[in-house]
Protein backbone atom coordinates (compact mmCIF):
# COMPACT_ATOMS: atom_id res chain seq x y z
CA UNK A 1 0.00 0.00 0.00
CA UNK A 2 1.10 3.19 -0.85
CA UNK A 3 -0.28 5.17 2.15
CA UNK A 4 1.99 6.40 4.50
CA UNK A 5 1.59 6.89 8.16
CA UNK A 6 0.01 10.18 8.21
CA UNK A 7 -2.69 8.72 5.98
CA UNK A 8 -3.19 5.81 8.41
CA UNK A 9 -3.87 8.64 10.54
CA UNK A 10 -6.21 10.60 8.70
CA UNK A 11 -8.38 7.53 8.48
CA UNK A 12 -8.77 6.46 11.79
CA UNK A 13 -9.80 9.93 13.18
CA UNK A 14 -11.78 12.84 11.56
CA UNK A 15 -8.91 15.08 9.80
CA UNK A 16 -7.43 17.60 12.36
CA UNK A 17 -8.77 21.05 12.16
CA UNK A 18 -6.02 23.75 11.11
CA UNK A 19 -6.41 25.48 13.69
CA UNK A 20 -6.94 23.87 17.31
CA UNK A 21 -10.64 25.10 17.41
CA UNK A 22 -13.96 24.09 16.09
CA UNK A 23 -14.95 26.07 13.31
CA UNK A 24 -18.60 27.37 13.03
CA UNK A 25 -19.35 25.56 10.12
CA UNK A 26 -18.76 22.06 12.14
CA UNK A 27 -21.06 23.03 14.77
CA UNK A 28 -23.74 24.06 11.44
CA UNK A 29 -23.03 20.57 10.19
CA UNK A 30 -24.05 19.33 13.29
CA UNK A 31 -26.88 20.94 13.56
CA UNK A 32 -28.27 21.11 10.47
CA UNK A 33 -27.95 16.93 10.32
CA UNK A 34 -29.46 16.48 13.91
CA UNK A 35 -32.41 18.88 12.15
CA UNK A 36 -32.66 16.32 9.41
CA UNK A 37 -32.91 13.21 11.50
CA UNK A 38 -35.44 14.73 12.88
CA UNK A 39 -37.39 15.36 9.94
CA UNK A 40 -36.35 12.19 9.37
CA UNK A 41 -35.08 12.90 5.60
CA UNK A 42 -32.52 10.06 6.68
CA UNK A 43 -31.92 8.30 9.73
CA UNK A 44 -28.78 8.16 12.19
CA UNK A 45 -28.27 4.29 10.53
CA UNK A 46 -27.96 6.48 7.23
CA UNK A 47 -25.52 8.93 8.55
CA UNK A 48 -23.32 6.51 10.14
CA UNK A 49 -22.86 4.38 6.82
CA UNK A 50 -22.16 7.25 5.05
CA UNK A 51 -19.41 7.87 7.18
CA UNK A 52 -18.25 4.81 7.51
CA UNK A 53 -17.43 4.70 3.63
CA UNK A 54 -16.31 8.00 3.51
CA UNK A 55 -13.30 6.97 5.99
CA UNK A 56 -12.67 3.99 3.73
CA UNK A 57 -11.77 6.05 1.17
CA UNK A 58 -7.86 7.16 0.33
CA UNK A 59 -5.73 8.18 -2.25
CA UNK A 60 -3.91 4.69 -2.54
CA UNK A 61 -6.53 3.78 -5.85
CA UNK A 62 -5.34 7.13 -7.49
CA UNK A 63 -1.73 5.94 -7.04
CA UNK A 64 -2.62 2.75 -8.41
CA UNK A 65 -3.58 4.23 -11.42
CA UNK A 66 -1.15 6.34 -12.04
CA UNK A 67 1.66 3.34 -11.80
CA UNK A 68 -0.37 1.38 -14.00
CA UNK A 69 -0.68 4.36 -16.77
CA UNK A 70 3.01 4.39 -16.30
CA UNK A 71 3.68 0.68 -16.90
CA UNK A 72 1.05 0.57 -19.43
CA UNK A 73 0.71 3.20 -23.00
CA UNK A 74 -2.80 1.43 -23.27
CA UNK A 75 -3.85 2.30 -20.23
CA UNK A 76 -2.79 5.61 -19.97
CA UNK A 77 -4.95 6.47 -23.00
CA UNK A 78 -7.59 5.08 -21.29
CA UNK A 79 -7.19 6.78 -18.05
CA UNK A 80 -7.12 10.39 -20.64
CA UNK A 81 -10.09 9.45 -22.51
CA UNK A 82 -12.34 8.05 -19.42
CA UNK A 83 -11.18 8.56 -16.49
CA UNK A 84 -14.68 7.03 -14.84
CA UNK A 85 -13.68 3.53 -17.26
CA UNK A 86 -10.37 3.55 -16.15
CA UNK A 87 -11.07 3.79 -12.19
CA UNK A 88 -12.70 -0.16 -12.65
CA UNK A 89 -9.13 -1.62 -12.83
CA UNK A 90 -8.44 -0.03 -9.40
CA UNK A 91 -11.55 -1.03 -8.12
CA UNK A 92 -13.30 2.51 -7.95
CA UNK A 93 -17.02 2.08 -9.52
CA UNK A 94 -17.77 5.69 -9.40
CA UNK A 95 -21.57 5.00 -10.59
CA UNK A 96 -22.65 2.28 -8.38
CA UNK A 97 -20.89 2.99 -5.17
CA UNK A 98 -22.70 3.60 -1.92
CA UNK A 99 -24.92 5.13 -0.94
CA UNK A 100 -26.50 6.81 -3.75
CA UNK A 101 -25.34 4.76 -7.07
CA UNK A 102 -25.77 7.95 -9.06
CA UNK A 103 -22.11 9.23 -7.75
CA UNK A 104 -21.47 10.55 -4.53
CA UNK A 105 -23.03 13.69 -3.56
CA UNK A 106 -21.45 16.58 -5.30
CA UNK A 107 -18.93 14.00 -6.25
CA UNK A 108 -21.00 13.27 -9.65
CA UNK A 109 -19.42 11.15 -12.22
CA UNK A 110 -16.86 12.31 -14.33
CA UNK A 111 -13.04 11.69 -13.22
CA UNK A 112 -10.56 13.41 -15.68
CA UNK A 113 -7.10 12.28 -15.75
CA UNK A 114 -5.13 15.34 -16.22
CA UNK A 115 -1.54 14.44 -18.39
CA UNK A 116 1.89 16.37 -17.50
CA UNK A 117 4.56 15.88 -19.90
CA UNK A 118 7.56 17.38 -19.63
CA UNK A 119 6.99 20.61 -20.80
CA UNK A 120 3.14 20.81 -19.22
CA UNK A 121 2.50 20.55 -15.54
CA UNK A 122 -1.24 20.61 -14.08
CA UNK A 123 -2.54 21.56 -10.79
CA UNK A 124 -5.79 20.81 -9.25
CA UNK A 125 -8.27 23.57 -7.49
CA UNK A 126 -11.76 24.24 -7.05
CA UNK A 127 -11.83 28.09 -6.73
CA UNK A 128 -15.55 28.11 -6.39
CA UNK A 129 -15.53 25.70 -2.80
CA UNK A 130 -13.48 22.32 -2.89
CA UNK A 131 -14.48 19.98 -5.28
CA UNK A 132 -12.35 16.89 -5.24
CA UNK A 133 -12.32 13.40 -6.85
CA UNK A 134 -12.98 11.71 -3.59
CA UNK A 135 -14.04 8.01 -4.65
CA UNK A 136 -10.71 7.66 -5.92
CA UNK A 137 -8.46 10.08 -3.44
CA UNK A 138 -10.34 10.22 -0.51
CA UNK A 139 -11.17 13.41 1.91
CA UNK A 140 -9.57 16.68 0.68
CA UNK A 141 -6.39 17.65 3.00
CA UNK A 142 -7.23 21.10 5.12
CA UNK A 143 -5.19 23.45 2.83
CA UNK A 144 -7.09 22.25 -0.42
CA UNK A 145 -10.01 24.07 1.37
CA UNK A 146 -8.86 27.09 2.10
CA UNK A 147 -9.94 30.09 0.45
CA UNK A 148 -6.23 31.40 0.82
CA UNK A 149 -5.22 28.32 -1.80
CA UNK A 150 -8.33 28.30 -3.51
CA UNK A 151 -8.03 32.25 -4.55
CA UNK A 152 -4.32 32.24 -4.70
CA UNK A 153 -3.22 29.48 -7.16
CA UNK A 154 -5.08 30.95 -9.64
CA UNK A 155 -3.76 34.32 -9.87
CA UNK A 156 0.07 33.06 -8.68
CA UNK A 157 0.35 29.76 -9.21
CA UNK A 158 4.10 29.74 -9.87
CA UNK A 159 4.66 31.59 -6.35
CA UNK A 160 1.84 29.29 -4.36
CA UNK A 161 3.73 26.04 -5.91
CA UNK A 162 7.49 27.60 -4.16
CA UNK A 163 5.57 27.59 -1.37
CA UNK A 164 4.93 24.15 -1.87
CA UNK A 165 8.77 23.40 -2.59
CA UNK A 166 8.34 22.65 -6.34
CA UNK A 167 9.77 25.28 -8.33
CA UNK A 168 9.56 25.07 -12.17
CA UNK A 169 11.70 26.50 -15.13
CA UNK A 170 9.82 29.16 -17.53
CA UNK A 171 9.40 26.65 -20.22
CA UNK A 172 7.57 24.28 -18.05
CA UNK A 173 4.20 25.73 -19.04
CA UNK A 174 1.52 25.75 -15.67
CA UNK A 175 -1.50 24.63 -16.19
CA UNK A 176 -4.87 25.29 -13.22
CA UNK A 177 -7.27 22.88 -13.44
CA UNK A 178 -10.09 24.94 -11.84
CA UNK A 179 -12.91 21.90 -11.08
CA UNK A 180 -15.52 24.18 -11.56
CA UNK A 181 -18.28 21.99 -12.79
CA UNK A 182 -19.58 17.72 -12.82
CA UNK A 183 -16.13 16.70 -13.73
CA UNK A 184 -13.23 15.97 -10.56
CA UNK A 185 -9.81 15.68 -11.46
CA UNK A 186 -6.39 13.88 -10.86
CA UNK A 187 -3.02 14.83 -12.26
CA UNK A 188 -1.09 11.81 -13.83
CA UNK A 189 2.51 12.79 -13.19
CA UNK A 190 5.88 12.37 -15.29
CA UNK A 191 7.04 9.09 -14.45
CA UNK A 192 10.56 10.27 -12.63
CA UNK A 193 14.24 9.26 -13.68
CA UNK A 194 15.48 6.28 -11.21
CA UNK A 195 12.68 4.42 -11.55
CA UNK A 196 13.80 1.89 -14.31
CA UNK A 197 12.51 -1.44 -14.29
CA UNK A 198 10.74 -0.65 -11.14
CA UNK A 199 7.23 -3.26 -10.44
CA UNK A 200 3.69 -1.29 -9.69
CA UNK A 201 4.04 -1.63 -6.00
CA UNK A 202 6.91 0.02 -6.04
CA UNK A 203 6.09 2.94 -8.25
CA UNK A 204 2.39 3.55 -6.53
CA UNK A 205 4.30 4.04 -3.16
CA UNK A 206 6.04 6.86 -4.64
CA UNK A 207 2.65 8.40 -6.03
CA UNK A 208 1.39 10.93 -3.13
CA UNK A 209 -1.68 12.35 -2.44
CA UNK A 210 0.05 15.89 -3.66
CA UNK A 211 1.38 14.88 -6.91
CA UNK A 212 -2.32 13.50 -7.65
CA UNK A 213 -3.47 17.23 -6.67
CA UNK A 214 -0.17 18.49 -8.57
CA UNK A 215 1.19 20.16 -6.04
CA UNK A 216 4.59 17.96 -5.64
CA UNK A 217 5.84 15.68 -8.40
CA UNK A 218 7.06 12.27 -7.75
CA UNK A 219 10.28 11.31 -6.65
CA UNK A 220 12.22 7.96 -5.89
CA UNK A 221 12.37 7.45 -2.47
CA UNK A 222 9.69 10.57 -1.17
CA UNK A 223 6.51 8.78 0.13
CA UNK A 224 5.12 10.55 1.96
CA UNK A 225 3.10 14.46 1.36
CA UNK A 226 5.67 17.30 2.76
CA UNK A 227 4.37 18.69 5.93
CA UNK A 228 2.51 21.56 6.10
CA UNK A 229 2.46 24.53 8.44
CA UNK A 230 0.07 24.98 11.08
CA UNK A 231 -0.79 28.14 12.59
CA UNK A 232 -1.24 28.02 16.46
CA UNK A 233 -5.25 28.93 17.74
CA UNK A 234 -4.92 32.35 19.33
CA UNK A 235 -7.92 31.03 21.38
CA UNK A 236 -7.59 27.18 21.47
CA UNK A 237 -10.19 25.26 22.20
CA UNK A 238 -10.54 23.39 25.29
CA UNK A 239 -12.58 20.11 25.70
CA UNK B 1 -55.40 25.28 -0.01
CA UNK B 2 -53.90 21.93 -0.94
CA UNK B 3 -50.42 21.62 0.05
CA UNK B 4 -48.48 21.34 -3.45
CA UNK B 5 -46.92 18.15 -4.38
CA UNK B 6 -43.02 18.25 -5.50
CA UNK B 7 -41.58 15.47 -6.95
CA UNK B 8 -38.15 15.66 -4.92
CA UNK B 9 -36.73 11.64 -6.74
CA UNK B 10 -36.48 12.55 -10.37
CA UNK B 11 -32.71 12.91 -10.57
CA UNK B 12 -32.54 9.49 -8.34
CA UNK B 13 -34.51 7.76 -10.74
CA UNK B 14 -33.37 8.70 -13.47
CA UNK B 15 -29.37 9.01 -12.32
CA UNK B 16 -29.36 5.73 -10.20
CA UNK B 17 -27.15 3.00 -11.89
CA UNK B 18 -26.19 5.74 -14.75
CA UNK B 19 -24.61 8.02 -13.31
CA UNK B 20 -24.84 11.84 -13.20
CA UNK B 21 -24.18 13.39 -15.58
CA UNK B 22 -23.89 10.51 -18.16
CA UNK B 23 -27.71 10.34 -17.44
CA UNK B 24 -28.13 13.19 -19.89
CA UNK B 25 -25.95 11.60 -22.92
CA UNK B 26 -27.82 12.41 -26.09
CA UNK B 27 -30.10 15.71 -24.61
CA UNK B 28 -28.08 18.13 -25.72
CA UNK B 29 -28.66 20.08 -29.17
CA UNK B 30 -25.91 19.62 -31.53
CA UNK B 31 -22.86 21.33 -29.91
CA UNK B 32 -22.12 24.51 -31.08
CA UNK B 33 -17.86 24.37 -31.03
CA UNK B 34 -15.74 22.32 -31.48
CA UNK B 35 -12.52 21.38 -30.05
CA UNK B 36 -9.94 24.14 -30.93
CA UNK B 37 -12.39 26.97 -31.38
CA UNK B 38 -11.61 30.17 -29.92
CA UNK B 39 -14.39 31.24 -27.80
CA UNK B 40 -15.66 34.47 -25.04
CA UNK B 41 -17.28 34.11 -22.49
CA UNK B 42 -20.31 35.96 -22.11
CA UNK B 43 -20.76 38.23 -18.82
CA UNK B 44 -24.42 36.92 -18.45
CA UNK B 45 -26.90 37.72 -15.52
CA UNK B 46 -27.32 34.94 -12.73
CA UNK B 47 -29.78 35.23 -10.08
CA UNK B 48 -28.14 34.35 -6.68
CA UNK B 49 -25.92 31.13 -8.01
CA UNK B 50 -23.20 30.07 -11.08
CA UNK B 51 -20.22 28.22 -11.61
CA UNK B 52 -19.32 30.43 -13.96
CA UNK B 53 -16.11 32.25 -12.29
CA UNK B 54 -16.00 35.90 -12.39
CA UNK B 55 -12.54 35.52 -13.75
CA UNK B 56 -13.60 34.35 -16.46
CA UNK B 57 -15.80 36.37 -17.55
CA UNK B 58 -15.34 38.44 -20.75
CA UNK B 59 -12.13 36.53 -21.28
CA UNK B 60 -10.99 34.85 -24.52
CA UNK B 61 -10.35 30.91 -24.52
CA UNK B 62 -9.79 27.69 -26.37
CA UNK B 63 -12.05 24.82 -26.76
CA UNK B 64 -9.44 21.80 -25.41
CA UNK B 65 -12.30 19.36 -25.28
CA UNK B 66 -16.15 18.63 -25.36
CA UNK B 67 -16.41 17.07 -21.80
CA UNK B 68 -20.58 16.04 -21.46
CA UNK B 69 -23.71 17.04 -21.50
CA UNK B 70 -25.81 18.18 -18.71
CA UNK B 71 -28.35 21.59 -17.61
CA UNK B 72 -26.16 24.24 -16.60
CA UNK B 73 -26.00 24.23 -12.72
CA UNK B 74 -27.59 27.80 -12.61
CA UNK B 75 -30.67 25.59 -13.79
CA UNK B 76 -30.13 22.99 -11.91
CA UNK B 77 -29.94 24.58 -8.55
CA UNK B 78 -33.42 25.33 -9.20
CA UNK B 79 -34.41 21.87 -9.67
CA UNK B 80 -34.68 22.81 -13.82
CA UNK B 81 -33.22 19.50 -15.93
CA UNK B 82 -34.76 20.97 -19.33
CA UNK B 83 -31.89 22.90 -21.01
CA UNK B 84 -29.44 20.17 -21.34
CA UNK B 85 -26.57 21.51 -23.12
CA UNK B 86 -22.91 20.77 -23.87
CA UNK B 87 -20.14 21.66 -21.74
CA UNK B 88 -16.62 22.40 -22.61
CA UNK B 89 -13.26 22.39 -21.55
CA UNK B 90 -11.84 25.82 -22.08
CA UNK B 91 -8.30 26.56 -22.10
CA UNK B 92 -7.10 30.29 -21.05
CA UNK B 93 -4.05 31.96 -20.93
CA UNK B 94 -3.12 33.71 -18.11
CA UNK B 95 -2.25 36.74 -19.30
CA UNK B 96 -5.75 37.27 -20.51
CA UNK B 97 -7.30 36.48 -17.46
CA UNK B 98 -4.68 38.52 -15.17
CA UNK B 99 -3.24 41.80 -17.41
CA UNK B 100 -0.51 42.22 -14.97
CA UNK B 101 0.84 38.31 -15.05
CA UNK B 102 4.58 38.32 -15.68
CA UNK B 103 5.49 38.09 -19.57
CA UNK B 104 8.79 35.50 -18.62
CA UNK B 105 5.65 33.11 -17.95
CA UNK B 106 3.34 33.90 -21.03
CA UNK B 107 2.95 30.47 -21.13
CA UNK B 108 1.27 29.45 -18.21
CA UNK B 109 -3.03 28.53 -18.70
CA UNK B 110 -6.15 27.66 -16.71
CA UNK B 111 -7.99 24.85 -17.91
CA UNK B 112 -11.91 25.11 -16.79
CA UNK B 113 -15.07 23.74 -17.47
CA UNK B 114 -18.12 26.27 -18.91
CA UNK B 115 -21.17 25.40 -20.68
CA UNK B 116 -22.55 26.21 -24.00
CA UNK B 117 -25.04 29.17 -23.29
CA UNK B 118 -21.98 31.56 -21.74
CA UNK B 119 -19.90 31.31 -24.89
CA UNK B 120 -19.54 33.27 -28.23
CA UNK B 121 -17.32 32.77 -30.94
CA UNK B 122 -15.09 35.22 -31.19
Amino acid sequence: MSDDHDHEDEHLHPPAPMVDEVSEFEVLEIAVRELAIEKGLFTQEDHNQWTDYMHTLGPAPAARLVAKAWLDPEYKKLCVEDGVKASLDVNIDWVNTMPTKFGTPSDYCNLRVMEDTPTLKHVVVCTLCSCYPRPILGQSPEWYRTPNYRRRIVRWPRQVLAEFGLQLPEDVEIRVVDSNQKSRMIVLPVRPEGTEGWTEDQLAEIVTRDCLIGVAVPKPGITNNAKRPVRKAINPYKH
Amino acid sequence: MSKPHYDREHHVKKATGIGDPQCFKGEAPPAKFKVGDRVRIKDLPDLFYTRTQAYTRGAEATVSRLVYESPPAEDESWDNTENVEWFYSLVFDMTELWPDYHAAFAKDTVETEIPEHYLEAC
